[in-house]
């Protein structure tokens, strides 16, 4: 007990000194992992898109080539990106540019860097996950718009990537939730995000584990809202699970409804369809 | 007034060494109601996706006013267009509601307005019965209503024929009915259609025309009464036999 008053009082000291770093981290950590998952969304799009573009034999061999060029480039994107930690992409950017350009070239922010990382590194697992979402879609959908005269685009744009969206919701939601915490490892190139205050406040006062701790509580906070907020969006996409009918329909018919409302009426279509089958029917059972 | 629309011209096509149509000849006038019966595998759907070069045939032509869309340079799309289809797994966009599935076409195919392609869709959804649902979406409603917004969304294309693959294969038995009544009324007001049918009364009743395939070739056609009244060959004897109870 005397430990967790300790703690308590620890934690009081630090929220007094600290509040303010400890939000503006949680403000940044929050603004990057937004902007990283949407621009990652982005890439993951165009890849995925690029990737299912298809072609068959009969095509022209420049189509061909090029389509095929375009699938091997992507796949080595995603197998570096993916492969490699982010906390070293983000050093290799970082350092990587300068050094090579004698200084000509360089972030000109941090923030422009941590961008470009997260981006990029969400950009690969998306690219993958967006062509699981765009195979996931039934075949017969892409029949149908090129039955009314769609082209590969337009099916692409109004049929297609809705649903696939809506398919790899659950995968956008997992990226954003792993990019709030994995951008703590931004601090190495001295990005000031949630995890730098940590550094920032234990390096001044030496209070680890109460630190850590309101870095615990704090992550999970951001985590347990987005993933709420995530489940929201992901029931509007889903829209209504009622409709509303704009007035009656004359033809169809429930199984066990013997009784028509508009029976012996001139709007009767349902008797003059079935006016033989009832007969019949009748006939049967008077056997 | 019966002008040729297509023609198909010693018609091939092959899935690796297994030929599924052989040098078939077959051609389709405005007004023209024409079932396509016959086993199953014997090469009628596929017919039927090669006049919509939902896939490519092997070898032969097929002649859309004159001119044949196997030739490279033909906007596969703008011909679609012309040439509507419904399917036998409906094939409706689940994205959309009743009406914007009659909609997407006209409005980014036909570059129609939003206020007239919906004029246009109600219209339609009316002639099947389905105006009460335009707010629902594919997954709320049951497969014959499926169908009949299918025929309305082909139908909002204005196309100037309509291609019909096993419209009701994939229903219930109650459901049937309002289907093959929407297809009838259709008919009736001088579509011209092109049904591939298990159905043998609505082949019987409503086309002009009733083509017997068994595979890969056309085996016999001719007008139902001739088909289903005096069938020439054995096949098609058997085959309508089997119908008889």
């Amino acid at each position: 007990m005397g430990k967790l008053a300790q703690l308590g009082l620890d934690i009081a000291k630090l929220w007094g000194k600290y509040s303010a770093s400890y939000f503006s981290g949680m403000k940044n950590t929050l603004i990057l992992a937004l902007i990283g998952t949407l621009i990652g969304c982005i890439i993951g799009f165009i890849c995925g898109v690029l990737n299912t573009i298809p072609y068959s034999k009969s095509d022209h061999p420049v189509k061909r080539f090029i389509l095929k060029l375009i699938r091997v480039i992507i796949r080595i994107y995603v197998e570096v990106f993916r492969g490699t930690p982010m906390v070293l992409q983000a050093v290799f950017l970082f350092y990587g540019l300068p050094y090579f350009t004698d200084n000509a070239m360089r972030f000109s922010s941090v923030w422009a860097a941590a961008i470009v990382v997260v981006s990029i590194n969400t950009g690969a697992y998306m690219a993958e996950s967006v062509r699981g979402g765009i195979i996931s879609v039934d075949p017969g959908q892409t029949e149908g718009a090129m039955a009314i005269g769609m082209t590969h685009v337009q099916t692409m744009t109004s049929v297609i990537l809705p649903q696939a969206l809506r398919n790899i919701m659950p995968q956008i939601g997992n990226n954003f939730i792993i990019n709030v915490k994995d951008t703590s490892v931004m601090f190495i190139i001295g990005f000031p995000d949630f995890f730098a205050a940590h550094r920032a406040a234990v390096g001044a006062s030496y209070l680890y584990f109460p630190s850590a701790t309101v870095e615990m509580a704090g992550y999970l906070t951001m985590t347990l809202i987005a993933s709420f907020l995530l489940r929201w969006m992901e029931r509007r996409m889903d829209g209504s699970s009622s409709y509303e009918l704009v007035q009656v329909d004359q033809l169809t018919m429930t199984a066990g409804t013997y009784r028509h409302p508009d029976k012996g009426s001139p709007f009767d279509e349902r008797s003059r369809e079935y006016a033989d089958r009832d007969l019949r029917e009748q006939a049967e059972k008077e056997e | 007034m019966d002008e040729l629309i297509l023609q198909v011209n010693h018609l091939s096509k092959s899935f690796g060494s297994n030929l599924v149509l052989k040098d078939i000849d077959f051609s389709v006038s405005t007004g023209d109601v024409i079932s396509i019966i016959g086993a199953s595998g014997s090469g009628k759907s596929t017919l039927l996706r090669c006049i919509n070069l939902l896939e490519t045939p092997s070898s032969g032509e097929i002649l859309y006013h004159g001119k044949n869309v196997l030739s490279r340079g033909t906007n596969a799309p703008e011909y679609r267009s012309h040439v509507g289809m419904v399917f036998q797994s409906f094939n409706l966009f689940n994205n959309m509601t009743v009406l914007e599935n009659c909609m997407a076409g006209q409005i980014k195919v036909l570059k129609r307005g939003k206020e007239e392609a919906r004029q246009h869709a109600m219209e339609y959804l009316e002639r099947v019965g389905m105006a009460p649902f335009i707010n629902a979406k594919p997954r709320q409603i049951s497969g014959g209503q499926k169908q009949r917004v299918a025929i309305a969304r082909a139908m909002a294309m204005d196309p100037e024929v309509l291609l019909f693959d096993e419209p009701t294969s994939a229903l219930d038995p109650e459901m049937v009915g309002e289907v093959l009544a929407v297809m009838q009324r259709l008919a009736e007001s001088g579509m011209t259609m092109l049904v591939v049918t298990h159905e043998m009364a609505f082949a019987r009743d409503v086309s002009s025309r009733v083509v017997y395939m068994n595979d890969g070739v056309i085996c016999e056609q001719g007008s139902p009464e001739e088909i289903f009244g005096n069938p020439q060959k054995p096949e098609t004897i058997e085959f309508l036999s089997r119908f008889r109870k």
